[in-house]
């Protein structure tokens, strides 16, 4: 396989010192292949939205290394690290905080064009920047450049936010909960534009949501990380983690979530959970730090060693899992059971 | 805590000790004090050594046309007095200075020459004290109700009046106030006897729990303490207008309407309880302006408080004086901040968990 | 599928809500925002009643007019709420302000959206359980102890720490199940829920939604819940009525609505949903929202329409009965149940844990 756009090698992130400090990352292990569609999933506080920042280099990591094209980013110098910074490229959650409201949607656009000679006047920019706006949806262009972020819906908002994202001609965008702040119906058609550009530009889209059901139908032919307090627990193709799930964490998440759809639904079966209290960050429980709420929890096994991913035998799937049992014996005991 | 989630070691035993006893929030809030003391202490003291003119020369001079000494003789007996090395350089004398403040020794008078400073500071300081100390907690009390009542009414008529009248209290300074006040009411109105208000208390009055004393008491204080309130009510207001507003808009406020209590209950404690809270931090900053700003009200009213003391040892050079009062000044800012806080703490249980850890 | 039974078993069809034509409209510089319109709909003892629809549709407006906490800027402009409860009705509309107050929680509670900071942050849970019960006139505070510490079981919560407690120091799923404790403290007939899983994780929404069921079961109650939230509506609806632009556009048994949609908005809600299970495709709705100060002529959805007519340009089509209680406001009914075939046809497997 050829070398992964982005790399993450035993990654960690703390923030604050000493005694104080929060483990937010934990020796993360993630690749990002170059054109592919990767999901990271996981509910709030398991790091994906900091695995975001160090991927497009908002944040350092604390510990680990991270790879761009194979090389690591921290040694980059002059050219070479703006090169990645505008090779990378992040799309924030909520279009109300990130576009500045006293620009108007053409500055938004031309000061990153002017900056990184995108164009070279403003005639240039103009017309690259009527281009990234027919790109994103946002026809007609004309009705659209003049106009200023708070006159503009949350997904003309959120458009906006990737016309801008797209301005540096990026390899790769995150898009961070992109569309997590907008109505059902308009967040299809964003995603639809998003996957549009991924093949008429050739992107490669790492796509952060706590959303399942989401993650499952636009990375249908990519793959998905499932993250839980810091650390990615299962990575595997889309297919295989939400059809096939193996960690204990990804089936009880899958079990739980409601589908639109009433008889489905209420038939559905319910992996319980041995506690519905999140740990803390700072005091992580020993060993695998799902043991404590884990259905499937093996004492004197579990809360010992913190697993690493590693492939199930005999599994249909071909995803990597941080269980031991799964890694080990290659199945799951009820725990008392 | 076996996890991996660091890649040193766990602390040594001693640096945890240590690491502890200084995160405990008492020993923090008392190092943090000491250190905001000795670094006003500091500063006063070399910017005063700064200034043209050194106090002991003055006073030297004084001396030698006095008395007609020789300069030797002049500058012996003004040493001896203020226990001052006239060769010692300006940071020995400095180590000096600090070895007897750390003793409590804030040094002899220059101009009321054998008296302590201490013991000036002890006769001025309960006077400002009491005057300041009363003008906020009047115009706390007032602004924050008047604060709150805008915020419940905005946009109407009263408010935007109110909001008007307070944006203007809060623009001019308090010593225009002053001014203002002792032409108007003083001079103009005569409704007050200003030539008689001199002093904190009329002469001829032995001090006691009289009935004469006291209202001889209130009567000096009144026009000071009142400056106090007019000078600070107007930013009271603004701020508990805006901290109501946002209040007002929180889910709990809907919520508790939602729950049918009684629009008393929420005003009371749902609404007014959160909004007064960053008022507490405020209140620490505007003891400290208000004292320091007492000593041109003092010396306008010619009230004998510290900042009146203060005005007297600088037109007189007098400044060991000067250095007690700022000290003073200093160690009554970070005691009301330190006394907000505790305060502040108590009123809010999100702060308490903090200083637990 | 158009029968009244629900997993809790057969619903009584006693009312004890009934809201006939009521509108309401803001007061804006341009003009009177419509927000809603000649809206009437019954809930029944015991029912759960999920309002869908886009943000803007007026669902949180209606919802706030039943228990008259609208801004000052809104009002209600015509129509009744009647409520109910043994045998005798009131006129929630017409009650004196202090009899709104009472209503207001002992009668029908409103849990909002964002139970972060439902709570006051400087009282503890326990003085926020027993002032809402000292306000409606329950002052006894061993009854209010009891009562409380029971909700908190039913709710898993450990009772003896959280009464004790300051907000601060819960979760936000243990703050969401401790506001669905307080807002059954005066044991309601209804409680209306707003968006009650909304920002809140996967695993905690579940945990709610469990809680939410065994309660309404114990306690018996009356929900409607407000969501945009299809899966949420589709797990936790007895019945379901569509909103768009201010009108209840289609309303029927949660089977109805999800199996046999009749309004091309209900459909194309359902089309815009991803499923775990499943695999069709999502096809978005065009277009966006009307704007409320002055809505299109005729049907409010024609511009975004994919079967929009004449007809539809000039003629708002009324609510009408399908049979069963199966309501709907569109004039080409016909052509959605031809477009709707297809829509649960994808042979996928449950996904099951």
């Amino acid at each position: 396989m050829s070398t992964p756009i982005l790399e993450f090698r035993r990654v960690s992130r703390s923030f604050g010192e000493g005694r104080a400090a929060v483990p937010v990352l934990r020796n993360v292990d993630l690749s990002v292949n170059e054109l592919e569609f990767l999901c990271l999933v996981g509910e709030s506080g398991c790091g994906k939205t900091t695995t975001g920042k160090i991927l497009s280099g908002l944040l350092p990591p604390t510990g680990g290394r991270v790879l761009f094209e194979g090389q690591d980013v921290s040694t980059l110098k002059g050219e070479a690290y703006g090169r990645y910074r505008r090779a990378v490229q992040i799309v924030h959650q909520d279009p109300y905080a990130s576009l500045n409201p006293t620009q108007s949607i053409f500055d938004i656009l031309r000061y990153p064009l002017l900056r990184h000679g995108f164009a070279k006047n403003h005639k240039q920019a103009h017309t690259r920047a009527s281009e990234l706006l027919e790109l994103v949806g946002l026809t007609p262009t004309a009705d659209v450049i003049g106009k200023y972020p708070h006159q503009l819906s949350g997904g003309q908002r959120q458009r906006v936010s990737i016309a801008r994202a797209l301005t540096t001609q990026p390899k790769v965008i995150v898009a961070d909960e992109a569309v997590s702040m907008v109505d059902v119906s308009i967040r299809i058609s964003i995603l639809k534009t998003l996957m549009k550009m991924r093949e008429t530009l050739g992107l490669t889209i790492v796509f952060i949501t706590h959303d399942l059901a989401l993650a499952k139908y636009f990375a249908w032919e990519g793959r998905i990380a499932v993250m839980y307090l810091g650390r990615v627990v299962e990575v595997g193709a889309t297919r295989d983690v939400t059809g096939r799930p193996q960690h204990p964490y990804t089936k009880t998440l899958l079990s739980a979530i409601p589908e639109p759809d009433p008889d489905r639904t209420r038939r559905k079966e319910q992996l319980s959970l041995r506690s519905e209290d999140v740990p803390s960050l700072t005091e992580l429980p020993a060993g695998c730090t799902f043991h404590p709420r884990c259905p499937f929890f093996e004492p004197g096994r579990c809360d010992r060693e913190e697993p690493e991913l590693e492939a199930v035998p005999r599994a249909e799937s071909d995803a990597r899992v941080a269980c031991l049992p799964l890694t080990e014996d290659g199945t799951l005991r009820p725990y008392g059971g | 805590m076996q996890t991996s989630k660091t890649l040193t070691g766990p602390p040594p035993l001693e640096s945890g000790w240590l690491s502890r006893v200084v995160s405990s929030y008492a020993v923090r809030t008392l190092l943090q004090a000491l250190l905001t003391i000795w670094a006003v202490v500091t500063f006063t003291f070399f910017l005063i050594r700064l200034m043209p003119g050194n106090p002991i020369d003055v006073y030297v001079g004084f001396l030698m046309n006095q008395s007609n000494l020789t300069y030797g003789e002049a500058l012996q007996q003004a040493a001896s007095q203020f226990s001052f090395d006239p060769n010692a350089s300006v940071f020995q004398q400095y180590l000096g200075y600090l070895g007897d403040l750390v003793r409590g020794d804030l040094g002899t008078s220059i101009t009321s020459t054998g008296t302590q400073v201490v013991d000036q500071i002890a006769r001025f300081l309960p006077w400002t004290l009491f005057c300041v100390g009363l003008g906020l907690l009047i115009s706390f009390v007032l602004g924050m109700t008047i604060g709150m009542l805008i915020a419940y009414y905005r946009n109407s008529v009263l408010d935007t009046a109110v909001s008007f009248f307070a944006s203007v209290l809060g623009a001019v300074p308090d010593y225009i106030w002053g001014l203002l006040i002792l032409v108007v009411f003083g001079v103009q109105l005569g409704w007050f006897n200003i030539g008689e208000l001199r002093g904190t208390y009329d002469p001829g009055l032995t001090p006691g729990f009289t009935p004469a004393f006291i209202w001889s008491v209130v009567r000096h204080a009144f026009l000071p303490v009142l400056v106090y309130v007019i000078g600070t009510l107007g930013s009271w207001i603004l701020n508990m207008r805006s901290s109501t507003t946002s209040v007002l808009g929180e889910d709990y406020v809907n919520v508790a309407r939602a729950r049918g209590l009684t629009p008393g209950r929420i005003a009371t404690t749902y609404v007014g309880r959160n909004a007064a809270l960053p008022l507490f931090t405020l209140l620490a900053v505007n003891i400290g302006l208000v004292i320091g700003g007492s000593v041109i009200i003092e010396e306008l009213f010619v009230y004998k408080g510290i900042g009146s003391f203060l005005f007297f040892s600088i037109s007189q050079r007098d400044y060991t004086s000067m250095q007690g009062v700022f000290l003073v000044i200093a160690v009554s800012v970070v005691v009301a901040n330190i006394l907000a806080d505790l305060l502040y703490s108590s009123l809010d249980p999100r702060v308490r968990i903090e200083g637990e850890r | 599928m158009t029968g009244v039974t629900t997993p809790q078993g057969p619903v009584e069809r006693v009312p004890v809500l009934e809201v006939e034509n009521i509108s309401v409209a803001y007061a804006a510089a341009r003009g009177a925002v419509r927000a809603v319109n000649n809206v009437s709909f019954t809930l029944h003892k015991g029912e759960a009643l999920a309002l869908i629809g886009e943000s803007g549709s007026g669902k949180t407006t209606l919802a706030l007019a039943l228990i008259r906490m609208l801004v000052r800027a809104a009002k209600v402009t015509e129509g009744r709420v009647r409520y109910v409860k043994n045998g005798a009705a009131q006129d929630v509309l017409g009650l004196s302000e202090r009899e709104i107050r009472r209503f207001r929680w002992s009668e029908c509670a409103m849990v909002f959206q964002g139970a972060q900071n439902a709570f006051n942050p400087v009282l503890r849970l326990s003085e926020q359980f027993s002032d809402t019960a000292r306000a409606h006139g329950k002052g006894d505070r061993a009854w209010v102890k009891r009562r409380t510490l029971e909700l908190f079981k039913l709710v898993r919560l450990d009772p003896e720490r959280v009464y004790n407690a300051y907000p601060h120091e819960l979760s936000g799923g243990m703050k969401q199940r401790a506001l669905l404790a307080l807002g059954v403290l005066l044991d309601p007939q209804v409680v209306i829920l707003d968006e009650p899983t909304t920002a809140l994780d996967i695993l905690t929404q579940r945990a709610i939604i469990d809680v939410l069921a065994e309660m309404q079961d114990r306690l018996g109650f009356s929900i409607i819940f407000i969501s945009h939230d299809l899966a949420l509506a589709a797990e936790m609806a007895d019945r379901v009525a569509t909103m768009y632009a201010g009108e209840i556009i289609e309303t029927g048994t949660v089977d109805d609505i999800f199996y046999e949609p009749l309004h091309p908005y209900t459909l194309g809600l359902l089309r815009s949903v991803p499923r775990l299970s499943g695999s069709q495709d999502l096809i978005s709705i065009p277009g966006s929202p009307p704007d409320l100060i002055s809505p299109p002529p005729g049907c409010k959805f024609h511009p975004r329409c994919p079967f929009a007519s004449e007809r539809c340009r000039s003629e708002a089509p009324p609510l009408e009965d399908f049979g069963a209680g199966h309501l709907a406001a569109c004039w080409h009914t016909d052509r959605v149940v031809e477009a709707r075939q297809g829509l649960w046809s994808d042979g996928a497997v449950v996904t099951r844990g």
